[in-house]
């Protein structure tokens, strides 16, 4: 008892008369420990807020009926399969052939919220649109109709003609809808050839009920998450057919696969050259006490006790240095997090043990070998100087 | 005296020494390593999102609307369609470095002999090119469109003149629907001919393309009678993200002001290389497909800027790192510096001899660093994208001061200390 307090009070007494060495020896310490949480966190989260990013290239994942026809209800049914927490976003898109001065132009019902999550890399000169009778037109068609945005523009929809009892097609007037154009969109891609509307007014506007044609999906998953996922769908939501994109997600994976790669080599080169530092500065410390070790040799102490309380020092430090750099490390983590992803990083509470445990390792294994060296050595030669 | 002194140091001293020089080629390693791979990782990524597919695509200005409508005498080639002999210009542009890939398409609309319409479309597979230049190219679907798989059978290969012009890729779908098998025969007919075709492969593209049959470009064009005439082309360029000034002189190049023109054509936007192509090609439009060019622009902004904040941790790492060092290896001289006190040395005397022995070793720990660093940075690259990382000059000036900065910094408190030293304290053991 008595012996451990004395321990104790040896530890703390270099620690407390010796601050201004011991705070460059923490210092460096918290230094490796800080890269070593920051950097781990990073690359833990680095396939999430990456993950996120390939969103941009739109649905991965598309919706379709399996007898052609595929219903609002369906849609979500499909949804509810996938852990909300994942799906940056679903849109269905319904096409009918409606005119626009008697010409014939493709017009696409759809979720404005929804397309605006599946689809961020649509370009709106103008506003969104959203419901009541306002209209995105792609670039192609307000090229050849000369539309601007606010124009006010009528659109007409000739419903099928039906057959009265005589067998013969009655005449049926066309559906007219005024629509206001919020806004003129370009991709670059097919999307410039179709006008957009909400569901409820391609609805009103073809008095049908209609069936949604294709529903595209956006969901942040690894390739066999989504696999997963397609499968469940597949067999079991009824009347719905799931499948990939297989341009976004196969470049997806490719991409993505490289990029943590990156992460975690640099993570594992910085770490290595980080740890060795920290244990050349413990070295110098401890290898600057030498003529101490020496000292108490001479008055008696065995070797066995100075390891142990030159161990016991090290070790206290690296426990303080590691703390310390996991508070920091997290600090740097979110802040790249919040820099780069414009998101918040969550709290690993494994790092922190790891980082603390990592540190007192690399601080003891680096102290051990002067300790050891000076141990060695005759006390006579030691406080002589040489 | 002096040199013999600093001598003195580095070969009594240089268990020591070595040390401290150890420590600085860590951080310098460090350094120039993060430094190299930051610098480089935008090119690189830049070439791994290729992957995506073409990131810009040219069409002809007047869609066929003119001939169609006005039925225009000399059959409406001019203006409806892109010229094939056009092509290799596309490789002698400003930014042709920077055209990974590319790949005309013609499609034509077909019928099978059980009545069946498909899309043909003709394009190049792994098509072979002499530039004007001198340079060869090969580009075509087969690295254009990588995430394609071959179900079955092989690629159609172009160099085998032979087997070519009558072979065809058939979609996955269309050849479950018909049953078709590599080696199959499969008759089609377009506007102006009919043609055997025989199947060479079958290929998944998990797309609407997998309804369609790809055929060499002049089988294609014979189909519909429109030798030389291609629909589009696919270009696949490395580009740098759209900004503020890019998105304004893609709307209007006229509005910028000359240095603004300068730097706009001087950088390669996909909306200055799409302007480059349309000055090329004879009556073409060349637009950014948005889906591509905004999401590699988002990609690639967000690595960098990982790339960076990590490189700055560790180079404040590596800072400190040497700095402790430095002042901790400084310090334990307190003897030897208060005897040379005691005879009578001056202190600024004392601060030279300590900063030249430093800097000596800063030097060989900077160097020895510098090239432990590169190699650390090759190991990267080749383990990663599987390719070299580039050496860049300015690594060099960026090392070599930060190294200097930082084990002056590292000493200046240390020799503080030294100097205020008072030579009995110290000589009589504190």
């Amino acid at each position: 008892m008595k012996k451990r307090k004395m321990f104790i009070r040896m530890i703390t007494a270099s620690l407390m008369r010796r601050r201004s060495r011991m705070i460059v020896a923490l210092l460096s310490i918290a230094i490796g420990a800080t890269i070593l949480s920051g950097l781990v966190s990073i690359y833990y989260d680095v396939p999430r807020q990456m993950g996120a990013q390939f969103r941009n290239y739109g649905a991965n994942m598309i919706f379709t009926g399996e007898d052609g026809s595929l219903g609002l209800d369906e849609v979500i049914a499909g949804e509810k399969k996938i852990d909300p927490a994942e799906l940056v976003g679903a849109a269905p898109y319904r096409y009918e052939n409606v005119r626009i001065n008697d010409i014939p132009v493709v017009a696409a019902g759809t979720d404005p919220q929804g397309v605006q999550k599946t689809s961020p890399y649509w370009r709106v000169e103008g506003s969104w649109f959203s419901g009541g009778g306002e209209l995105l037109v792609g670039a192609s068609v307000a090229e050849s109709f000369r539309i601007k945005s606010g124009d006010v523009i009528d659109v007409s929809f000739t419903p099928a003609a039906q057959e009265d009892e005589s067998g013969e097609e009655e005449f049926v007037m066309d559906n007219f809808k005024t629509f206001t154009v919020m806004g003129i969109l370009q991709t670059g891609g097919s999307e410039e050839n179709y006008i957009y509307m909400s569901l409820d007014d391609l609805r009103e506007l073809t008095g049908t009920e209609g069936s949604i044609d294709v529903a595209e999906l956006s969901v942040s998953a690894g390739q066999e998450e989504l696999s997963a996922y397609i499968d469940a769908i597949n067999s079991g939501v009824k009347g719905v057919h799931a499948s990939l994109v297989k341009r976004v997600t196969a470049s997806e994976a490719t991409v993505l696969t490289k990029l943590q790669a990156l992460v975690l080599l640099v993570t594992i080169v910085v770490l290595a050259l980080t740890m060795i530092c920290v244990a050349t500065t413990m070295t110098a410390v401890v290898a600057e006490r030498r003529k101490e070790i020496g000292l108490r040799k001479a008055i008696g102490a065995s070797d066995k006790s100075i390891i142990q309380e030159f161990m016991g020092e090290s070790m206290l430090l690296g426990l303080l240095g590691g703390a310390l750099g996991s508070v920091l490390g997290y600090v740097f983590a979110q802040q790249v997090s919040i820099n780069v992803f414009s998101s918040s990083i969550s709290f690993r509470p494994v790092l922190v043990p790891v980082t603390v445990i990592a540190s007192i390792a690399v601080t003891g294994i680096s102290s051990l070998m002067p300790i050891r060296s000076a141990t060695d050595v005759d006390p006579a030669m030691v406080l002589k100087g040489e | 005296m002096f040199f013999r002194m600093i001598r003195g140091t580095l070969f009594r001293q240089w268990k020591k020494m070595l040390m401290i020089a150890f420590t600085i080629a860590l951080g310098a390693s460090l350094a120039s390593a993060m430094l190299s791979v930051m610098l480089d990782v935008g090119d690189k990524v830049n070439q791994e999102l290729k992957t995506y597919g073409a990131n810009i695509t040219v069409v002809p200005k007047e869609n066929s609307v003119l001939s169609e409508l006005y039925e225009v005498e000399d059959g409406g080639v001019s203006g409806a369609y892109l010229r094939e002999d056009e092509l290799g210009k596309i490789k002698t542009i400003f930014w042709a470095f920077n055209i990974v890939d590319f790949a005309p398409f013609v499609n034509v609309d077909c019928t099978l002999e059980d009545g069946t319409e498909v899309q043909c479309v003709g394009s190049w597979f792994d098509h072979h090119m002499d530039l004007p230049t001198g340079e060869t190219l090969d580009a075509g679907v087969v690295s254009l469109r990588s995430w394609w798989e071959l179900e079955e059978g092989q690629w159609l290969d172009e160099q085998l003149l032979s087997d070519s012009a009558d072979a065809a890729m058939v979609g996955k779908d269309l050849a479950q629907k018909l049953d078709l098998k590599p080696g199959d025969t499969l008759r089609v007919s377009g506007p102006a001919a009919d043609r055997e075709l025989r199947v060479a492969g079958i290929y998944d593209a998990g797309g609407t393309e997998d309804m369609q049959i790809y055929l060499q470009l002049d089988t294609a064009q014979s189909l519909a009678d429109l030798e030389g005439c291609v629909d589009r082309i696919e270009v696949s360029a490395l580009t740098t993200p759209e900004n503020e000034l890019s998105e304004r002189a893609a709307k209007d190049p006229s509005s910028l002001t000359v240095a603004q023109m300068e730097t706009w054509t001087c950088t390669a936007y996909a909306s200055s290389i799409c302007y480059q192509i349309q000055q090329v090609i004879t009556d073409s439009v060349a637009a950014p497909v948005r889906q591509v060019a905004d999401s590699e622009g988002a990609i690639l902004s967000k690595t960098q800027l990982l790339m960076i904040l990590i490189t700055i941790l560790s180079l404040i790492g590596a800072a400190l790192g040497i700095c402790n060092l430095v002042t901790a290896s400084v310090m334990e001289r307190a003897q030897e510096i208060g005897l040379m006190k005691a005879l009578g040395a001056q202190n600024l005397s004392i601060a030279l001899l300590v900063l030249c022995e430093i800097a000596i070793t800063a030097v060989f720990g900077g160097v020895g660093g510098f090239f432990a660093g590169f190699g650390f940075a090759q190991l990267i690259g080749h383990t990663v994208f599987g390719s070299a990382i580039e050496m860049r000059p300015m690594v060099v000036p960026i090392v070599a001061v930060l190294v200097v900065i930082v084990t002056l910094i590292g000493s200046i408190p240390a020799i503080k200390m030294l100097l205020g030293l008072r030579p009995t304290e110290v000589l009589h053991g504190r």
